[in-house]
Formats: structure tokens, sequence, C-alpha cells
């Protein structure tokens, strides 16, 4: 095959399918990612429990997610745990998005961890002092300041979840890869779909970045406000 | 007020405090000093049981805090502490540093928090800088904030934990100052400190500490004018 004589327009009399792809891909990160940011602050404290009843089930799980692949997953939770639970098969939304919530939340724990640790000590012992509570003290000291430099692991973590999504074209949900994947079989060629999908992902991944470093830019190195800032007397 | 009893305590198997008694009295201004390495913090954070103490009793107005069943975060909110790092909340404005404890504790509403926050900002001569944020301030300014917030819970007692060993020689007498009217106005205070001529100046009792133990305890006139034991001798000799 020439690959100088590309034929875009059979990608292009396909748009519909990657159209409804690009859909399904965010859906499936977006769903993934924020289960997986709630499922993973009660892991990240879990592991971080002085209990060894809470402490060692979250460390199991962490170990148990990040330990093995993600594909595995998926095509455990499609073919095996779903329907033994349920007797029949829910479908690749259901399955795709329970298993990105869970491995992604096996990731953001470890996240909310170092983000909880890397607190320093004398801020939990002042809060301490003052009388407040320990979860008094998280929640007004600690995760306040452990949620800024959060941000851009937790950014990477997207992105990382966005690409990993196209695994789940194994058990056939219809995303961006899908639909490369169905244009290659029909009209055996493969450039112009391969690059469009690589294209889209990259677009996508590339928004993201910019989204997150706009955050990263307004709430980290300092805490000082920038409108503070310039009125105060170490305007930079 | 303050009353220890045989305390001692382990870190691991290292016996940092190896049986401390002594009672701290009303208004009493009580300066620990000693070599580092001593005790003499670890001794300070038993007090507020910020470390956890091994044996032996600490009874803050009768009450036994090393007792399970009592309530700690009451007994803390008691007793104020102000440490060498200062430990300001760097994600919160000074006025917020000095208010939240009394909002989330006492359940003061923000009106009576602020006024009160203000009214000890003034004391400590930081009011124009309640709207900024700790990292816009000094360390002398941070440590003054500190001791505000620990004032905003109207403690009983504030323990101080080498409050000026972090702070730039300038900005030391600041916060002396400050620390001087405390006493002036009659609060009970136990510091620990290398600033020994605060001890001597302001002081009612000076302890000096070596090696786990309180190896003398007296006035301030007593201790730096005629030390008993040769270790506080040879300590002074030192440091004087």
């Amino acid at each position: 095959m020439d690959i100088f004589d590309l034929r875009w327009d059979i990608v292009w009399n396909y748009r519909d399918m990657f159209i409804r792809g690009i859909g399904v891909t965010l859906i499936l990160t977006l769903s993934g990612y924020f289960g997986g940011i709630l499922l993973g602050l009660f892991l990240g404290l879990g592991k971080l429990s002085s209990k060894k009843w809470i402490y060692w089930p979250s460390k199991l799980y962490i170990d148990l997610f990040r330990g093995t692949p993600m594909l595995v997953q998926i095509l455990l939770i499609h073919l095996a745990v779903i329907p033994t639970i349920f007797g029949h098969s829910l479908g690749y939304m259901v399955s795709g998005i329970t298993a990105l919530i869970l491995n992604c939340a096996a990731y953001n724990a470890e996240i909310f961890r170092a983000g909880i640790q890397s607190i320093a000590k004398g801020q939990m012992e002042a809060a301490r002092s003052l009388g407040l509570t320990h979860n008094q003290a998280m929640r007004k000291v600690i995760l306040p300041q452990a949620f800024r430099r959060m941000i851009p692991p937790l950014g990477n973590e997207f992105i990382a979840l966005l690409k990993d999504s196209s695994l789940v074209t194994v058990i056939a949900a219809p995303d961006i890869l899908y639909a490369s994947k169905v244009v290659a079989g029909a009209s055996f060629r493969f450039w112009e779909p391969y690059i469009v999908a690589a294209l889209l992902y990259l677009v996508l991944t590339y928004g993201v970045t910019k989204i997150v470093a706009f955050i990263e830019k307004r709430f980290s190195n300092s805490y000082v406000p920038r409108k503070a800032k310039v009125e105060g007397r170490e305007a930079r | 007020m303050i009353k220890i009893e045989n305390l001692h305590k382990y870190f691991g198997k290292l016996e940092v405090l190896k049986g401390i008694d002594y009672e701290i009295q009303e208004k009493q201004v009580v300066c620990v000093i000693g070599p580092s390495g001593s005790g003499k913090s670890t001794f300070l954070r038993c007090i507020n049981m910020l470390e956890e103490v091994t044996d032996g009793a600490i009874y803050i107005e009768n009450v036994k805090i090393n007792d399970p069943k009592t309530n700690i975060n009451e007994i803390r909110a008691e007793v104020g502490m102000v440490f060498q790092q200062f430990n300001l909340f760097p994600h919160m404005t000074v006025i917020d540093n000095v208010t939240m404890a009394p909002m989330q504790i006492r359940k003061m509403s923000r009106t009576d928090a602020e006024a009160l926050g203000h009214e000890l900002l003034k004391k400590v001569g930081l009011d124009s800088k309640a709207y900024n944020y700790p990292e816009q301030l000094s360390g002398g300014q941070q440590q003054r904030v500190a001791i505000a917030r620990a004032l905003a819970m109207k403690p009983k007692a504030i323990l101080f934990d080498e409050p000026t060993s972090a702070l730039d020689p300038e900005m030391v007498k600041e916060v002396l100052d400050v620390m001087k009217n405390l006493a002036a106005e009659g609060m009970t205070m136990v510091v620990v400190t290398h600033e020994m001529g605060f001890a001597r100046e302001v002081g009612d009792r000076v302890v000096f500490m070596d090696g786990g133990y309180i190896v003398e305890e007296g006035s301030p006139e007593e201790l730096f004018g005629n030390p008993q034991s040769d270790r506080t001798k040879a300590f002074l000799g030192k440091v004087l």
C-alpha cells in the first residue's frame, strides 16, 4: 500500500462512528475517573488508618489493582465477575465503567495517601493542640492543603485513564479505537483509521493537559490570591 | 495547676524521660532549659499529650489527662501550644488562623470570633496583617500570630516549645516582648527556651533538665546565681 495515496474519504464516510466513539471514550473516562476519585479517597484514607482491619483491605485492594494489567481486569469483570453475580452480562458500558472505576481508584488512592502524608506533621499537631479532633483537623487543615499538591498527579491520572480506556475495545465497547478497527476491517486500510484514532486521543489528552495546567497555575505554588499579592507587600 | 508524677517516656527502646515529678502553679512562668536531647521538648509535649505518656501521670486542674476516659480534645482546648516552627495554617489568612478553632470547637459565631481575633491581633501588634497570608509575614510576625491563635481558645495555660529558636536574631525580641506581656497579665506559661535572658527576667521558676531528668529547679536567682549541681554549672558555663 502506498502511504502517499491516503484515502481520508473512507474515514470521513465513517465519521458518525468516530463521533460516537469520542462520546463513548469521554463517558467511560469521566465516569471512571470521578468514580475512581470517590472510591480512591476512601481507599487512600484507609491506607493511612492505624486500624489494621481498615488498613489491610485497602492495601490489598490497591496492590491487586495496581499489580495486574487493566486488560485482564476488564476481561475478568466483563466475562466472569458480572455474569456470575447477575447471571448475565450487563453490557459493555457497565463492565467498562466498573473496570475503569475500580482500576482508577487504586491509583488515585495512592495519590491521596501521598498528598496527605506530604503535609508537614506540625500542621496536624498545631490543629490537634487547639483541641480539634482528628477528623476536624483533616477537614479544615490537612485536606485543603493536600488537595493542591494532588492536582498535578490527579491530572496525570486522568490522561493515563483516557488512553487506557481504549482497552475496552476488547469487550466491543464502541469507543474511538473500536471505530478505527471497524473501518480497518471493512476497508483493509490501516494508516488512515489508526492515524485518526491517534489524533483524536492526542487532541483530547492535549486539551486535558491545558485544563490541568490552568488549574495548577491557579492553585499551586502560593496560597496568596493573585489580587492580594499585587496589593500585599510581597507583590511579585 | 499542672502536676506531673513520675513521668516516663520511651521512644521505642530509648528512654527519653526517666521519671519526672513537677508541679506548676497557676500564673507561674516556668522556663525549662537544658542541652538538646535532654528531653525538655518531649516533657512539654507530654503535657498536652502530643506525645503519648509511657508511664506516670499528668494532672491538669486535678484531671488525669493520660486516662483513657479523659477527652483529650477538651483538655487541649484549655492548654495552648506555640511551636518552634510556628505551624500556622498556610491556606488561611491570619485572621482565619486565629478564628478557626473558636468557631469549630467553641461554636462561636463568625462575628464574635472575628471581633476576638482582631482584639488578639492588636494585642500582638499585627491587626494590620489580618487579611494577609502567613507566607507574607516574617518569622517573628508568624510566631506572634501563632501566639494570638493559641490565645483565641482562652487557654488556662500556654506551652511554648522553643518559640524563638527558628527566628532571625533581630526578630527574637518582638516575640519575647509579647510573651513578657502575657506573663505580666498572669498567664500560666511553660517555656522551653534557650533564651537565658528571658528565663532570668520573666521566669518565676527555672528548671534545668539533662539526660531525661530534672537535675535542678529553682528561682532564676537561685539557679543562675548559685547553681548546686555540677551539670547545671557546666551547662550554664557554656551558654552564659
